[in-house]
């Protein structure tokens, strides 16, 4: 050690740079991933557009003068069939169609990450609960929902609630299969040892294990919660007194528009596309950016 | 022996699927917010037609006395009276259940036609440029709102080439082959709208899972043993990458379902999704129930037959 120190070497140069904490490792990575990083700006952008919407442009409503015109200087995504303004409707559609994506994707997280946690680390817990997870599944979602958003009757929280309602056995499956593998883990039964609460350990030790899951789960619930409202509005039970991408499409279907009017169903299309592929790209960077094998690469 | 204690198994889960179906709708019509009449009392009902389907469904009675006479009534194939018709439900319906089945089932044929061969495809070249176009397109392609691929086909080969017909599922007075004819020209617009909605998650996972299989030992020793590459692609690889292919079409017969009642809608083809659309804007709550309940059974009926195929093509299911 003396030599060391009398060869004149400073100890800081020898000592290599402390490793980054994973998240920030992942982060790295992200960042250098052009596709990630445009992806999230699609969406950022996307987000501003519909917060800013009442800046942009009037509510679409009432009757317009110039009826089922196409794509103009003045009406740049074209108008409907009662002449009003796509190009706003769009706007305003992206409002509620994420507001309702996130809202009911934070639900569905919340319960599913709850009920998957839980199963995973209660094994007396576990059958009923993969069995209500399993079978769940296994029905046909879409005229569930629409049973009960039509019982219900539509609006927003209609909206929010059945598709958070039949949209958190998904993340229950994937949390609880994640879970089940940390659970067998001997610092968890360490975690035991010193006698920590059950509670304690399934926030503390099991939550943070399965977090890089949850990001992932969030973003294709949200984005599945997105073509779900969409399907919703689609058929009639969207909110009756908003815009959403979806119910554009069922106003250029139900008034006929859809065979004279390509510009009446193309952009609220584009929207959704747009929105739903750059959330699909942001959760495979991220688990490329999370796999070493891939961020060598 | 193996075989049928799973068969067996899983026909207890598929009725425990069915009766969770049923049961959650029951609760769900009765619980919610709203009168419960409203899904059982249609404005324009007869007295006495009201006062037989109260009597029938025990609805003066407690909740699970109801819940009984709901599940007997059900076993009877009574799914309730439609508002609109004043027709049973269960008419309504299962005149246009083939309907709906024709269009999943030859939807889910050419997906399997279609996707196989790509998802090889992509696997046999991994990261070559087929590969990448498949990645590329598989991620849109997943990504897809069912509605927006209808109305594009509509457009590009309904309206603007004028290939196919638009609306109905055939045309009336034909008969014999040219009526066979009539119903693929009707079918082809919506089939593709599904085919198009789903081919992605099979071309994705077959990739995948065959991408794996090919990097196994057997197909190595396959290799040494001098079996050409593709010998070792179709009889060897494929075969193991098939099974959690098998298991996809379990886990996707939900959403095809789900799909079909959106393509339906915009083609006006006259299955049961159409009639969830009419009925939604009617507000005609049974047939809405009664839908729910068909189409439960059809996806119970076609997951126990995709686990039996499993049963019979995965040797570890017979012989472990």
């Amino acid at each position: 050690m003396t030599d060391v120190i009398q060869s004149g070497i400073d100890a800081r140069e020898i000592q290599a740079p402390a490793d980054p904490s994973p998240r920030r490792r992942t982060w790295r990575a992200f960042r250098q991933n052009p596709l990630g990083m445009g992806s999230l700006a699609v969406i950022a952008f996307l987000a501003v557009l519909s917060a800013a919407a009442p800046l942009i442009a009037d509510f679409p409503s009432g009757y317009g003068e110039e009826i089922l015109v196409g794509p103009s200087a003045a009406h740049w995504f074209g108008t409907d069939e009662l002449g009003r303004d796509i190009f706003a409707e769009v706007i305003w559609g992206g409002r509620i169609s994420m507001i309702i994506g996130f809202a009911a994707s934070f639900l569905a997280i919340l319960i599913g990450v709850t009920v998957g946690i839980t199963a995973s680390y209660a094994p007396r817990l576990d059958p009923p609960l993969s069995m209500l997870v399993d079978v769940s599944l296994a029905l046909p979602v879409l005229p569930l929902m629409i049973l009960v958003a039509a019982l219900v009757g539509p609006s927003v929280e209609t909206l929010v609630l059945v598709i958070a309602l039949f949209s958190w056995p998904e993340v229950a499956r994937i949390v609880r299969s994640q879970a089940l593998s940390v659970t067998r883990l001997p610092y968890v039964d360490a975690a035991r040892t010193i006698g920590g609460s059950h509670l304690w350990i399934m926030t503390r030790h099991l939550l943070p294990a399965v977090a890089p899951v949850i990001v992932v789960a969030v973003v294709l619930t949200a984005s599945r919660a997105v073509l779900s409202e969409a399907g919703l509005s689609f058929l009639g039970l969207g909110d009756p007194d908003s815009w959403s991408w979806g119910k554009i499409l069922y106003n250029a279907q139900r008034s006929g528009a859809l065979t004279i009017a390509w510009w009446a169903t193309l952009f609220p299309s584009l929207a959704i596309l747009l929105l739903v592929v750059s959330a699909t790209l942001v959760s495979i960077a991220y688990n490329d950016a999370r796999n070493p094998k891939t961020r060598e690469a | 022996m193996r075989l049928l204690n799973y068969a067996s198994r899983r026909l207890l889960r598929g009725f425990a699927t069915f009766l969770f179906a049923v049961t959650i709708t029951f609760f769900l019509v009765r619980l919610l917010p709203g009168d419960p009449m409203l899904a059982i009392a249609a404005p324009g009902m007869t007295e006495e037609l009201l006062a037989r389907q109260i009597a029938d469904l025990g609805l003066d009675r407690s909740l699970i006395v109801q819940y009984v006479a709901y599940l007997r009534e059900l076993g009877q194939g009574n799914l309730g009276i439609s508002f609109l018709r004043g027709q049973p439900v269960s008419e309504v319906l299962m005149a246009r259940l083939p309907w709906t089945l024709l269009l999943t089932g030859s939807a889910l044929l050419v997906t399997i036609v279609l996707g196989v061969p790509l998802g090889v495809l992509a696997a046999v070249k991994a990261r070559g440029a087929v590969d990448r176009l498949v990645q590329v397109v598989g991620v849109i392609g997943q990504s897809l709102f069912v509605p927006s691929i209808g109305i594009f086909l509509l457009y590009t080969l309904g309206l603007w080439l004028g290939l196919f017909p638009i609306g109905s599922a055939v045309d009336p007075d034909t008969h014999g082959a040219a009526r066979v004819l009539s119903i693929l020209h009707h079918l082809a617009l919506p089939c593709l709208t599904l085919v198009m909605a789903q081919l992605a998650s099979y071309v994705l996972t077959l990739r995948a899972t065959l991408i794996e299989s090919l990097g196994e030992e057997y197909c190595d020793l396959a290799r040494v043993k001098g079996a050409s590459e593709s010998r070792v692609v179709w009889q060897h690889a494929l075969r193991n990458a098939l099974l959690p292919t098998t298991t996809l079409v379990g886990l996707q017969i939900g959403f095809l379902v789900g799909g079909a009642v959106l393509t339906e809608t915009i083609y006006a083809y006259p299955g049961v999704g159409r009639a969830i659309f009419e009925a939604v804007g009617q507000l005609d709550y049974p047939v809405l129930q009664g839908a729910f309940v068909l189409l439960a059974a059809t996806v119970v009926l076609a997951n126990l037959l995709t686990d039996l195929l499993y049963g019979l093509l995965d040797p570890r299911v017979r012989t472990a």
